[in-house]
């Protein structure tokens, strides 16, 4: 019995040999579930969301938030693999097999009466051994170049979407990051905007160096189309606004109401001459060019008859994200108010159109000539291959950009976890202490990633796994998925990231320890531990 | 092999059979009761697939991918569900034998590029001249025959008639200016097309038809201008009252005397008319109506040139619409109001029909009709229907497959297979004998100069379907194809499927005082 029972009956505790089994069982389970999803040819799972809403991924991170884990061990698995890529924005699913099998193998050594405590130190020591291997195996150290990130990107989305899409995307993806890179500053993301569209297929897919709002011109005779555009970013109200005290008009007669009628619009009407004012004043020095209205705040009808009367495209409530990224895209400067704005504010764009899909609208503007924000077009054919591009793109931005940061990349396709493994069964062979079977345990889990990527390509894992390790003697191979055979990944093009790598062996191997290292599992309350 | 795998195409090829003999020309009808407790006639893939609100949620990834080929083409629906649902059964053999997902997947896709390329190398005839209404009405036979068969003369004049009699010059065909109006009563013969529009509306003053019509329109309600802030009329004599009244009439007598004055002799409004206002136009001879839906004002104002004003003002000369006759007409117990002009860039079909379910399916038929114009416009490539490119793709499919050296030749060759099936299920939807008649087809296939040949269900035979005028839009058939293939590979690649609870949302509104509609 244990003490925590007589202050609280109705505690439930796991204990010892107990508690261990049931985390065992728990980081097995999960491993089973996302093992399928690993690499370019796992295979995919659909969710169905509680609104019947479906989305169908193999992307391991997603599946992890939302597969509503409820066992106490599974989640916190679950976590450290989602925070993994909230860090890396990768590698998700290889923290969860490595966490799944380092447990699996310390089992059998704990079957055989090891103290988990001596498995951790081991453990320790092999992550500390992987990590310098991890060093040494960074290639193209400062030198990354265009080549290199397409091969990091292709690697990235081939572990999400088919590998024809992935193949079409990696270019977008890095076109994207390499544009709105600027020297000396850290990469922001958030300049890549993702607008999707249910048009065509997912093939279609494309950059914009641009913008893309996805509302149009609220008036039916503004033009749909123009080229050569100044655009005015603004943050004005167009419309009639309350005052904010309580008001009302007083009058006599008819032609009173009719004067205090004009008058109220008076006060919008000006702003709007004002912006009409500085369309002809750009378009006098310029006839061919046309003038574009993108407005954070409302238009109404009224204004937005003024402004197609002149011939003017004008876009109201513009999300405010977006008119950060305007600037950035076409050197508009937001102004907050129309009274002393000149045309040094107005950007450019090469061409504003609006292109209408059934009953949405979407307005492109493009052309502009150094953008720094971009946009990534998605299109699909539903709701759920859009999301899981959404997705796939998000990773593979990231993988891109962790390339970036890292000024190196690491072979893929298996060849560090086959390099490491061989490392540390070496190292544990000169362990003469009781942490060599740590050390083997982390040795002999590493192989779990080459061996599900074999595996999941309907290849016999053991067999390619063992001609890997037999090969991989003087440089680091990786396995090729289609024939089998090992490959020379760098060459092939196959790369990963480096922090992310050094992620998940860190992470993997702290939480397996953690793990190893409890022993008793409480909680207060009703419910069961089963697992 | 996973169980699920197994489970999610049984689900699919649940689905495609069932909408199998809706399929062609013969299609049985379905008749569903939607949880609306509507009732639909109707053998259209589209409505059937959107009423019955498939819940298993692989069946519902080939749904997904039929609503898109609506969205992108409008016509072809039960194509993707069947072709998708057929692929997925021959997989499952394939499964069964004993290849993996993977490889069937990469055999599909190679045969469907490989589909594609013969498809294109398939076409017979191009359509070079979208205003020739000849050759247009031979492209859209096929499509409204499949749904309305028995009027679909008819019903191609009138669909041809509309359509060609609004594209405009630079040939991009908006389907928002073909017009749809059912009024109930009569038959479809008697059905029409008209230039203009109708609205089932009835005038709101006195004058119920003018000749050579001005149109001014707003979008405002037709009466005196309110100011946003609260008013209040201050007063504090009985004349001031009297005078303010009287002053109130005189401004409004004013501008609408300035609104005839300025050409107009019909005012069409977004919002109310005032009685008094009403009154004054009456006086003046105008002809007063009033829309509703701000997209119908829209519609008109690009049907007739003008420019909609947000506020009571006298238009100008551009600002005025202009149509030929604007009249209130009876149709069978309805009131309509028609807007006739030559030469508009809207036309409508007017409708007539013995029943409502008989009303709503011969408009789909339109409408599939009126989108297949509208795809035309994009590309007017024709390749043969009726099975003809079907088994045509299969036979060449056949041999590539022979010459494929890894194990994908078996999903290229059961992928011709399964094109094979499509003309089977359209003929035995005709109550002919499947098998027979498709082998004939595939034996003609072989031989040199027949590879147009494909069914021919009146004769219960075959025949070149080029001569007999079955052909299709090679747009249509080939995004059918792509969102099939997508859809089943899609299908084959999940091997799990998980699924939350339901949320449980309020409880569906119950209408207890409603009466019944039947």
């Amino acid at each position: 019995m244990s003490a925590i029972k007589a202050l609280n009956p109705k505690a439930e505790v796991a204990r010892a040999a107990q508690a261990l089994a049931v985390n065992i069982s728990a980081a097995k389970g999960l491993q089973d579930v996302l093992k399928s999803n690993l690499g370019p040819k796992g295979t995919m799972k659909m969710l169905v969301s509680g609104a019947g809403e479906i989305k169908i991924t193999k992307d391991g991170n997603v599946l992890l938030h939302e597969m509503q884990i409820q066992h106490p061990t599974a989640s916190l698995i679950a976590r450290v693999a989602t925070a993994q890529d909230d860090v890396t924005g990768d590698g998700t699913t290889s923290t969860v097999l490595l966490i799944g099998e380092i447990l699996k193998q310390a089992d059998i050594h704990i079957d055989e009466g090891v103290h988990p405590r001596v498995l951790t130190e081991g453990l320790e020591k092999g992550k500390q051994r992987a990590l310098e291997i991890l060093e040494s195996m960074r290639t193209r150290q400062g030198n990354v170049d265009r080549e290199v990130l397409l091969s990091v990107a292709r690697t990235s989305l081939r572990t999400k979407v088919s590998t024809e899409l992935a193949d079409h995307l990696t270019e977008i993806v890095t076109d994207a990051v390499l544009a709105i890179q600027q020297p000396g500053q850290p990469i922001d993301l958030h300049m890549v905007e993702m607008m999707e569209m249910m048009h065509k297929t997912e093939n279609d897919s494309r950059l914009v160096r641009g913008l893309v709002f996805d509302h149009g011109a609220r008036h039916p005779d503004m033009p749909k189309r123009v080229e050569n555009a100044y655009v005015l970013a603004c943050n004005v109200s167009m419309e009639y606004e309350k005052s904010e005290v309580n008001s009302s008009f007083f009058y006599k007669t008819a032609e009173d109401r009719e004067k205090l009628v004009r008058a109220e619009r008076e006060f919008t009407d000006d702003k709007v001459r004002k912006v009409i004012a500085l369309k002809r004043e750009v378009c006098a020095k310029d006839p061919k060019a046309s003038f574009v209205v993108i407005n954070l705040k409302g238009i109404d009808p009224f204004s937005l008859d003024m402004l197609a009367s002149e011939g003017i495209m004008a876009l109201r409530r513009a999300k405010r994200r977006n008119m950060e990224r305007l600037a950035l895209a076409c050197g508009a400067t937001p102004v907050n108010s129309v009274d002393d704005v000149t045309a040094d504010a107005l950007g450019r764009a090469g061409l504003v159109y609006e292109h209408v899909l059934g009953e949405e609208k979407f307005t492109f503007v493009e052309q502009c000539s150094s953008a720094r924000s971009v946009t990534i077009l998605l299109k699909g054919s539903s709701k759920y291959a859009l999301l899981q591009m959404k997705d796939a793109v998000h990773d593979g931005l990231r993988a891109v950009k962790n390339a970036l940061d890292d000024q190196c990349v690491i072979p893929g396709g298996g060849a560090f976890e086959v390099a490491a493994s061989r490392v540390l069964h070496e190292l544990a062979l000169s362990i003469p202490s009781k942490a060599r079977l740590g050390v083997q345990t982390l040795a002999d889990a590493l192989l779990i990633i080459p061996k599900t990527l074999a595996a999941n390509a309907g290849l016999d894992a053991q067999e390619a796994v063992a001609r890997l390790l037999q090969e991989a003697q003087h440089r680091p191979l990786g396995l090729d998925l289609t024939s089998g055979e090992p490959m020379l990944a760098e060459q092939a093009g196959v790369l990963d990231n480096y922090c992310v790598k050094r992620q998940t062996i860190n992470s993997a191997a702290v939480i397996a320890s953690n793990l190893l290292l409890v022993d008793e599992i409480m909680r207060a309350g009703l419910s069961s531990l089963k697992g | 092999m996973d169980e699920a795998v197994f489970r999610n195409i049984e689900a699919c090829a649940e689905l495609s059979r069932t909408m199998r003999s809706a399929l062609g020309p013969n299609g049985l009808n379905k008749m569903i009761i939607n949880r609306l407790e509507k009732l639909f006639v109707t053998s259209d893939a589209s409505t059937i697939l959107s009423e019955l609100e498939i819940q298993h949620p692989a069946a519902k990834i080939l749904v997904l991918s039929a609503e898109m080929q609506q969205k992108e083409i409008g016509d072809g629906t039960n194509m993707v569900i069947v072709i998708a649902g057929t692929l997925l059964e021959k997989a499952e053999e394939l499964l069964k034998m004993g290849l993996s997902v993977a490889e069937v997947i990469d055999g599909y896709n190679t045969a469907a590029k490989k589909a594609l390329e013969v498809l294109e190398d398939m076409v017979v005839e191009e359509i070079k001249d979208l205003y020739d209404r000849k050759a247009v009405a031979r492209a859209l036979k096929p499509v409204i025959a499949t749904k309305m068969r028995g009027y679909e003369d008819l019903l191609t004049d009138l669909v041809t008639e509309a359509c060609v009699g609004v594209l405009p010059s630079h040939h991009v065909f908006d389907v928002d200016n073909v017009r749809v109006c059912k009024v109930p009563g009569a038959g479809i013969h008697n059905s029409t097309v008209m230039q203009g529009m109708v609205f089932r509306r009835e005038v709101e003053g006195f004058r119920q038809r003018t000749e050579n019509a001005k149109l001014a329109i707003f979008t405002c309600p037709f009466d005196i201008a309110a100011t946003e802030t609260k008013g209040t009329v201050l007063l504090k004599t009985a004349e001031e009252l009297k005078n303010f009244s009287s002053g109130e009439e005189r401004l409004l007598e004013e501008n609408i005397k300035a609104i005839a004055k300025a050409g107009a002799n019909v005012v069409v409004a977004g919002g109310k008319f005032s009685d008094l206002a009403l009154h004054y136009l009456d006086q003046l001879g105008i002809v007063a109506v009033r829309l509703l839906s701000k997209f119908d004002l829209r519609r008109l104002c690009r049907a007739t040139g003008a420019t909609a004003l947000p506020r009571m003002d006298p238009p100008t000369a551009e600002q005025l619409g202009h149509c030929d006759v604007v009249e209130l007409t009876e149709v069978g117990d309805a009131q309509l109001v028609a807007f006739r002009q030559k030469d508009s860039r809207i036309s409508t079909v007017l409708l007539r029909g013995a029943t409502d379910q008989l009303l709503d399916d011969v408009e789909r038929a339109i409408n599939h009709a009126i989108n297949t114009y509208k795809a035309l416009t994009k590309d007017a490539r024709l390749v043969p229907g009726a099975g003809a490119s079907e088994t045509e793709i299969a036979t060449r499919l056949e041999v590539a497959a022979a010459q494929c050296p890894g194990l994908e030749q078996y999903a290229i060759a059961k992928f011709a297979e399964a094109l094979r099936e499509l003309p089977r299920f359209i003929a035995e939807n005709a109550g002919v004998r499947g098998s027979e008649i498709i082998t004939k087809l595939a034996a003609a296939h072989h031989e040199t100069g027949k590879r147009n040949f494909g069914l021919d269900l009146e004769n219960e035979t075959i025949g070149d379907t080029v001569t007999l005028g079955y052909l299709d839009l090679f747009l249509t058939k080939s995004w059918a194809m792509r969102y099939a293939v997508n859809a089943a590979t899609t299908v084959l690649r999940v091997d799990q499927i998980i699924m939350a609870k339901p949320a449980g949302g309020p409880k569906p509104k119950e209408n207890k005082d409603w009466d019944n509609d039947d």
